[in-house]
């Protein structure tokens, strides 16, 4: 047996992997639009307001991420950049086959969804030598079926692997887009080259905290004992980050099927909103939006929130969020039918309506979610309920197969004048017959 | 079809079928005799998609291919899962545009082949932008 020192010693419990989509949302576009792949291209948020997606051509002519769209634009006319406004439906669709690929290549439950273009998978079941090579062809397999390219990380926990996925898209040709840290030597390296603030789980506010304490680097943080962690980085979270870093998994892998506790739809308006009819018809609509969405994880809302945000002075500049009003009541029963919490949102919103006010965004959140067991009927409602779901779960099927809400309540209106602006949205190539892309 | 023997004839369509779905001649209280017999209906998705995620619809927009069976109009079925080899229909992206041509991969490099005389084959020089996008496995074409 030849000597191995101990910083090559190789770890010894199985591996993770995070798969990250490369600018997700520009590969999108560019899958059928093969002229844009020498363009830089960039996705704009909801209401085409701010860049939320950038190829690495827009990167490296400096578009800024998250930055508004109207500041970018000399821009983006200077180096013809392509600007879309976000698909949902095409990015949606595309995430769904990414995430089906990983499916089909791994065995059952391997697969953790952890946001529309990020996974986690676990590894167990491949041996540690062909780790790298299984991860490059896994990359390769969903590029050539998705048309998506993306990049892996492979390391023994969560925090690191995202440390080499970093990496790997950070230095794409030395790496291919995979990074496999599997000896305690690259893991040093790469904690070495990742700063302080692209750490998973340090946000702004600790980057700073921490850089006041001469920790620039996430080596730097790794080799402070876990109770450091505990006591600077915020108790157990703090203590796990460490440990994580110091190749101890300890944020297991999550059961993908896990339901949210709480569902919110919020969305900014086309342009400044003032009348109050206005903003009932937005709220009913979000509100039937989000009871769709609880419906589908079988569960009833006991809590609704309503909030509407004004819009500032227009002398000022600062690109932030105004303060929003809020207002929340508790149901008699936790229920999932629309009409039900539309009557509930409606009237919050008529409370927090202020005449004379201009208003740019709102929302409904529901919340103090429980499993909905009375789908299978219950003694102690009245029957009248199961008509009311059945009537729920029709309209949700023919809203499901026509698309388009087909189906809605009055109260969402017909006019939506604050409806969201999409000037420039790519054709949903995917989901709609009369969409398709066209081939010559 | 290629890569069958990959992916089988397993069904990967996007239905999901259980015995109650299928309806029955419950009406008189007992089953008929052919509900022994009953099984799930034909899916044209069994046949059309071997690999749902990696399955596209296009719109064919050209006359090109008309000498296959390909016309303005159809909708094709593409794979990006099958390897596009010489001789398969594909739908290519070349110089920015997407064509659905014959590949032939030859010693010279790569032509795309139209199956109508009103188009030029095209010759993919090496400094063109090409990649194959997808295999066309099936083209759907209304009749009247």
């Amino acid at each position: 047996m030849p000597f191995i020192p101990w910083a090559e010693a190789v770890y010894t419990f199985y591996m993770k992997a995070i798969v990250d989509c490369n600018s997700f949302y520009c590969s999108c576009e560019r899958l059928f639009e093969p002229q844009l792949k020498t363009r830089p291209v960039v996705v704009l948020s909801n209401n085409d307001g701010c860049i939320i997606s950038r190829s690495d051509e827009a990167k490296e002519i400096g578009v800024d991420m998250a930055g508004p769209y109207f500041k970018a634009k000399p821009l983006i006319a200077k180096h013809n950049v392509a600007a879309f406004s976000s698909n949902y439906h095409l990015y949606g669709d595309l995430s769904w086959r990414v995430m089906e690929t990983l499916r089909t290549q791994l065995p059952p439950g391997c697969v953790e969804v952890y946001s529309v273009d990020e996974a986690f998978l676990n590894l167990e079941h491949i041996p540690l030598m062909q780790l790298s090579q299984a991860a490059m062809q896994l990359r390769e397999t969903v590029e050539q079926w998705t048309g998506i390219a993306v990049s892996i990380g492979v390391a023994p926990t969560k925090v690191l692997s995202k440390i080499a996925n970093r990496l790997a898209k950070k230095h794409k040709q030395a790496t291919n887009c995979v990074l496999v840290l599997d000896t305690k030597r690259k893991t040093e390296q790469a904690l070495q080259k990742t700063p302080i603030e692209d750490v998973w789980g340090i946000g702004y506010r600790h980057a700073v905290k921490l850089r006041g304490l001469g920790i620039e680097t996430a080596y730097d943080l790794a080799r402070q004992g876990p109770a450091w962690g505990s006591r600077f980085l915020g108790g157990v979270t703090g203590e796990r980050l460490l440990r994580e870093l110091n190749g101890m998994p300890s944020i297991e892998m999550e059961d993908p099927l896990v339901n949210k506790k709480m569902i919110a739809t919020t969305r900014m308006f086309g342009s400044p909103v003032s009348r109050l009819c206005d903003i009932r018809e937005a709220i009913a609509t979000y509100t039937s939006r989000a009871a769709e969405k609880l419906r589908r994880q079988r569960g009833a809302a006991s809590i609704i929130s309503v909030f509407i945000v004004p819009k500032e002075d227009s002398h000022q500049t600062t690109f932030r969020h105004g303060p929003s009003i809020s207002s929340y009541t508790s149901l008699p029963a936790a229920t999932s039918i629309t009409n039900e919490l539309i009557k509930p949102a409606v009237s919050l919103a008529d409370r927090l309506y202020e005449e004379g006010k201009l208003y740019k965004k709102a929302g409904v959140m529901l919340s103090g979610i429980v499993p909905d067991h009375s789908i299978q009927g219950n003694l102690f409602r009245p029957a009248t309920d199961s008509n009311a779901r059945m009537l729920m779960s029709m309209m949700d099927n023919i809203n499901f197969a026509m698309r388009d809400d087909v189906l809605k309540f009055a109260a969402s209106g017909t006019e939506r004048n604050w409806k969201m602006r999409q000037d420039l949205r790519s054709p949903r190539y995917t989901t709609r017959w009369e969409e398709l892309c066209q081939a010559k | 079809m290629d890569g069958e023997e990959w992916y089988g004839a397993a069904y990967k369509g996007s239905k999901k079928f259980n015995q109650w779905e299928i309806p029955t001649a419950n009406a008189t209280g007992f089953g008929a005799a052919s509900d022994d017999y009953m099984e799930r209906g034909i899916d044209l998705n069994e046949q059309l998609i071997r690999n749902k995620p990696a399955t596209f619809f296009f719109r064919m927009n050209s006359d090109a291919m008309s000498g296959a069976g390909i016309f303005s109009g159809d909708v094709l079925v593409v794979d990006r899962s099958i390897k596009a080899t010489s001789g398969k229909i594909i739908v290519a992206a070349c110089n920015g545009e997407l064509l659905v041509r014959r590949l032939k991969l030859h010693i010279k490099g790569i032509t795309l082949l139209s199956e109508n005389s009103q188009h030029k084959d095209i010759q993919v020089d090496e400094f063109a932008a090409y990649a194959p996008w997808g295999v066309v496995t099936y083209a759907i074409h209304p009749l009247g």
